[in-house]
């Protein structure tokens, strides 16, 4: 035997081996894996909502739990009207609405946003006033660790708490991420539209402020349909909101 | 037997200490900046480094005489990488929080030139067992330090030990601040650089 059909026949089996037991092991763990990240999903959206904090360790079961009983998710049409999910079309919105003691509490808008290096993705809570933020949360991106990777962090995601998605005068203006800290580097009249940027990540939060702007837009006329109080009942439980 | 007994201990041991791979060696310095912000996240990485060296050391020492000359290199590079795909995959099954935390720099523990290099200069003219104990060695030397560096990041830096708090909170009242800089990727440079320079004042003495 040539050693050089010895080498390609090693190469061979080598590979062979090393692919069967990558297999068996990713598909013997997808259903771990896959539970793992609907779980993840669900307490960033229970997170946005205030319902839950990032500090104590939330049980599998309770997460579901609380979602199955706080959380409504429904679709929209750009005209903000409800549709049922059988009946969507492509450019039908979702919304997620937080429940509480039989009112909505807020609504959730999930944030598909571009970053600098890939999508983030994570969930923006809006109280029923339908301009305040309750919360702001990511779970799933690809900016640099320590730099723009800070937007996992708590730190940054309280920032948007109690900030405005409108300006003094009520007019939609969205949210945007400072270069720097909002006190030092915003006028006093617009501070409740902007939030601590990250040093070391302007690009970041260049990215996903222009991300925000253009997802909230779209949702425009759910929020105004919340400024103007016009959603008082769960809707699609009976259809009343039409 | 006492030379064989001498010589286990040494392989083991060696490499924790005497030799230690990012303190001596100078290796895996990449990943010891990148994860070491926590205890928690350096601790998950040092027990995935320990297990990912000491496996493929393991691997690559049975197969030595198989592995043809000419192709050996690759050879390795297959197998560390099938294992830490494995490492990967698990703590995305069971360790999900964290495996989001380490994000990349479990794929790029392959990247990791102690992985490599335990495999080319020990395990390839070694016993199985040996190689494993020597992987093992190296991977608790590599962890070692940095679950050191982490220590002193995360209490300086945010005043927590694995996410709880220990400076008391009498310290911030009266003025204590925590050191944002200990957070950053350079403070862990400055770290090794001090373990190394206390490492050496001890060994010569």
């Amino acid at each position: 035997m040539s050693s050089n059909f010895k080498s390609v026949l090693f190469a061979i089996v080598l590979c062979l081996a090393c692919s069967l037991l990558l297999t068996m092991a990713s598909s013997g763990l997808k259903g771990y894996q896959l539970r793992n990240i609907k779980l993840d999903r669900q307490k960033n959206l229970l997170r946005s909502a205030g319902l839950i904090d990032d500090q104590n360790n939330n049980r599998p079961e309770s997460i579901e739990k609380l979602y199955s009983e706080k959380i409504k998710s429904l679709w929209v049409d750009p005209s903000g009207r409800i549709v049922k999910e059988t009946e969507r079309e492509q450019n039908d919105l979702p919304v997620y609405l937080y429940i509480k003691e039989n009112a909505v509490e807020a609504y959730i808008v999930p944030i598909n946003a571009q970053g600098l290096w890939g999508k983030i993705n994570g969930y923006l809570a809006i109280n029923k006033d339908g301009s305040t933020i309750n919360g702001f949360t990511v779970y799933k991106h690809s900016e640099t660790p320590g730099l723009g990777g800070e937007i996992e962090r708590s730190w940054f995601q309280r920032n948007f708490e109690g900030k405005k998605i409108v300006n003094k005068e009520g007019k939609f203006v969205s949210i945007s991420i400072a270069r720097g800290a909002v006190k030092d580097v915003i006028q006093k009249d617009f501070q409740a539209n902007f939030v601590d940027g990250i040093s070391g990540a302007t690009l970041t939060g260049k990215f996903l402020s222009a991300s925000m702007k253009d997802i909230l837009k779209e949702y425009e006329s759910v929020s105004v349909k919340f400024r103007q109080n016009m959603i008082k009942e769960i809707p699609g439980n009976n259809g009343a909101e039409n | 037997m006492k030379t064989t007994e001498t010589k286990t201990l040494k392989v083991i041991f060696e490499p924790i200490w005497k030799n230690n791979p990012i303190m001596v060696q100078i290796l895996g310095i990449c990943s010891s900046l990148a994860v070491t912000v926590q205890l928690k996240t350096a601790i998950v990485m040092a027990i995935a480094l320990t297990l990912v060296v000491a496996f493929s050391n393991l691997t690559v020492s049975v197969l030595r005489n198989a592995i043809p000359r000419n192709i050996r290199i690759i050879a390795e590079l297959c197998i560390v990488a099938t294992l830490v795909i494995l490492a990967d995959e698990l703590l995305k099954a069971f360790m999900y929080d964290i495996s989001k935390q380490l994000s990349v720099f479990v794929g790029l523990i392959i990247t990791n030139c102690i992985v490599m290099g335990r495999a080319e200069s020990f395990a390839l003219a070694n016993p199985p067992l040996l190689s494993f104990l020597d992987g093992l060695g190296n991977g608790i030397g590599y962890g070692s330090v940095l679950i050191a560096v982490a220590f002193i990041r995360e209490l300086m830096g945010s005043g927590k030990l694995l996410g709880f708090d220990v400076v008391p909170q009498a310290f911030y009242l009266s003025g204590y601040e925590n050191m944002g800089f200990m957070l950053l990727a350079p403070a862990a440079f400055i770290i090794i650089g001090l373990l190394v320079w206390l490492q050496r004042t001890l060994l010569n003495k």
